[in-house]
């Protein structure tokens, strides 16, 4: 039962990775991003190419990240330029459609180019035992990338002059206008390092099982559960919804069946949104 | 410091304020005095470029700001004060404060001086900007507009939904800070408050300017004193 919750909190923290961009671009400006999961993908191929190539794993996983991050940079100073330019729920819904076509066009390049890809990133040794539950090296790693790259955005966010501007445009965009602070500029680099963020969970999920090329829209449905379980446009709760929704998906894969697992996420997702129409730590009702 | 040149600006193609012409002396403190409607919130929301001019120019302290967005026109100096204070509500003072020196960290020196002429902000530097009284929210707007060193510090009704001795407390602040040079442009509804700090005033009626002169003209015009300042 340890080994099932402790997988379940490691699960956990990548969901949170996962959900954590995808609430931000969403809190900074009503844009769902559903090619989320496309842009983790692309990330995890420019890693296993890059190591095809000979290039060391971390020389390798970091062009993977810079890549996606530019990626977004370039969704977000083209097409997103015409989102922002709308308002309400039109914005939402434009916002929705484009970034569909963009999930799409990256889903049937990488099956297009990499048809029989699975990608995974193999790291030796032998497993480790922690607290009584035997460990393989690459969870072992998978979970410390977790940990440490939680723990670093939460400190931006509560700590750095530039984290606290991102929080204030989600919390009053004429406010942080008036303290001199450009919102476009903002939703830009967040919207980079939301990129950024899932290609990191889909890097080191790769550690531990072979992804395929079709994962986006997994990836991309997972991030909206922990998005909406969490609350739109909070990472507190972006990191609280994943936790608990990655010990539910370990103790329902192992007590009842894999097959199971997404059905109980979703139910997770919709006993939430009639028990708090904003999330568990939503701001907005 | 400050001068506007035929500013027009309005909503949806509607200009709801016409042709307006001011300057504010450096050092002065200016007021521009209107009923609910007059259009002192959307004359100050162009200018500070939350919302697009139709026609005008806009000069700081030398520099055109016209064309300016309202983050670079912050930067250049002219720190805004809204009526409806647009703090961040789940953010705690200090955190508000500290984001008024954006993008650098605010000055020790800064924001010791704001500690000092609001001490009620001191005392509840830990607390969340949206939990706070009325009162306690207008400080903080005003105080983390002044963590920026601002040139010229516009307010918007600052004594919006205040009791009056806070309200009167809002102005003996803002006499303080005009007494150590700071320029301050402000609209007011209460115009006896207004008049009291003012040493020059405009007054707004249906989106233009129809009468200007000084605080003691001002107050002695038979116009004014009808209509603002409940006097028949």
């Amino acid at each position: 039962m340890t080994a099932v919750i402790l997988d379940g909190i490691v699960l956990g923290l990548q969901f949170g990775l996962l959900g954590v961009g995808m609430t931000l671009v969403y809190g900074l400006g009503g844009v769902l991003n559903l090619a989320h999961g496309s842009m983790a993908v692309v990330g995890a191929i420019v890693v296993a190419n890059a190591m095809a190539a000979g290039a060391p794993v971390l020389v390798a996983v970091g062009a993977g990240l810079l890549a996606v991050g530019a990626l977004g940079l370039v969704l977000d100073s083209t097409l997103m330029r015409a989102v922002y330019r709308l308002h309400g729920e039109s914005r939402v819904l434009l916002s929705l459609l484009l970034t569909l076509g963009v999930a799409f066009i990256i889903d049937g390049l990488l099956v297009w180019r990499y048809p029989i890809g699975s990608l995974g990133i193999h790291i030796s040794g032998d497993p480790i035992e922690i607290l009584g539950v035997r460990m393989r090296i690459g969870s072992l790693v998978a979970s410390a990338i977790s940990v440490v790259t939680g723990a670093a955005l939460v400190a931006f966010f509560r700590l750095t002059t530039a984290g606290r501007a991102v929080r204030s445009v989600i919390q009053d965009e004429v406010g942080a206008r008036l303290c001199g602070i450009n919102p476009a500029a903002v939703r830009s680099l967040i919207f980079g390092l939301s990129g950024m963020l899932a290609a990191l969970v889909a890097i080191t999920k790769s550690m531990t099982a072979p992804i395929t090329t079709t994962a986006g829209i997994d990836f991309t449905i997972l991030a909206l559960i922990v998005t909406v379980v969490g609350g739109l446009g909070s990472v507190a709760g972006a990191f609280l919804a994943g936790i608990l929704l990655g010990i539910v998906n370990t103790v329902s894969s192992f007590y009842i069946g894999t097959y199971i697992t997404s059905i109980m996420l979703l139910a997770a997702a919709a006993l939430t949104i009639l028990l708090r129409p904003s999330g568990l730590l939503g701001r907005r009702a | 410091m400050l001068e506007v040149e035929g500013l027009s600006a309005g909503y949806l193609g509607d200009d709801v304020v016409h042709d307006i012409s001011f300057r504010v002396a450096d050092s002065a403190a200016v007021t521009i005095i209107g009923s609910n409607g007059a259009g002192k919130t959307t004359l100050f929301r162009a200018m500070c470029g939350l919302l697009p001019k139709s026609a005008g120019r806009v000069t700081l302290d030398g520099e055109d700001i016209s064309d300016l967005r309202a983050h670079s026109i912050a930067r250049a100096g002219l720190a805004y004060v809204p009526s409806g204070r647009h703090l961040f509500p789940q953010m705690t003072v200090v955190e508000n404060l500290s984001l008024g020196g954006f993008p650098g960290r605010p000055d020790p020196k800064t924001m010791a001086v704001v500690l000092d002429l609001f001490p009620r902000l001191g005392e509840r530097k830990n607390q969340q900007a949206g939990t706070m009284s009325g009162g306690e929210q207008q400080m903080l707007a005003v105080g983390r507009a002044l963590i920026s060193e601002p040139k010229l510090l516009v307010l918007d009704e600052p004594t919006t939904g205040l009791a009056p001795k806070l309200a009167a407390d809002a102005y003996a602040a803002l006499t303080v800070l005009q007494s150590q040079g700071l320029t301050l442009l402000v609209a007011e509804q209460q115009v006896p408050l207004a008049l009291s700090l003012a040493d020059y005033g405009y007054v707004l009626e249906n989106g233009r300017v129809q009468l200007d002169g000084t605080a003691d003209d001002l107050e002695r015009d038979p116009e004014v004193r009808r209509a603002y300042l409940g006097v028949s």
